[in-house]
């Protein structure tokens, strides 16, 4: 039997979550389970593109020891589930929209577009939704 | 004819290893055998999960000073 779909809102900007919001989802994709990741409120600004690590990550206690051991960096994270396995990333429209960005404001080659919330959770439907 | 590849993912922490070991599993022909050398201790215990769940084989896990070998066979 096929695995149900697995659907992650990532609100957090926090490292941590960042962090975990990219483990989740890229071993489920690369366990044959679909994953759709829809990245909203704080965790955006992660994404924009041009930004250092050091200008990308913030945190608590684990953010800085990612940093320091080297854990492995959430968005190439990402970018290696969707690579690897099922997996799509769609920005909030709402935040776009009122943060003035576009798509070309984000990394290259991890987001498949934008969406909105409802959107979103109507496809949830047909799965399992945890949110970070 | 079957070959045996290592990749060396000591220093890299979880899900590190596992990526690693997919990628070059996309590459590898059915019979070939992958060996994963990881100093992650999860990893070591994960991967033979992963490899269960998703239909490959086990060969074995050799535990070394301060580092695992896990071995398995690409099945599909």
């Amino acid at each position: 039997m096929a695995a149900k779909p697995l659907f992650i809102i990532l609100c957090s900007g926090e490292r941590e979550k960042l962090q975990m919001a990219a483990m989740i989802g890229s071993v489920a994709a690369v366990s044959d389970r679909p994953v759709e990741l829809f990245v909203s409120m704080n965790a955006i600004l992660a994404f924009e593109k041009d930004k250092s690590a050091e200008q990308r990550y913030h945190g608590g206690h684990f953010a800085k020891a990612f940093a320091a051991k080297g854990a492995p960096d959430p968005v190439d994270l990402l970018g290696q589930g969707k690579m690897l396995g099922e997996m799509k990333i769609w920005a909030c429209t709402m935040v776009l929209d009122v943060q003035g960005w576009s798509m070309a404001n984000l990394v290259d080659d991890v987001f498949d577009g934008e969406m909105g919330l409802t959107k979103f959770l109507s496809d949830a439907e047909d799965g399992e939704l945890i949110t970070l | 004819m079957a070959e045996r590849k290592t990749i060396d993912a000591r220093g890299a922490y979880c899900p590190g290893p596992l990526m690693e070991l997919i990628a070059a599993l996309k590459l590898s022909q059915v019979g070939d055998e992958l060996e994963v050398l990881s100093s992650d201790k999860g990893s070591a215990a994960d991967i033979p999960e992963w490899v269960e769940k998703v239909g490959h084989q086990m060969v074995g896990t050799t535990a070394h000073d301060g580092y695992w070998s896990v071995v398995i066979r690409k099945a599909k």
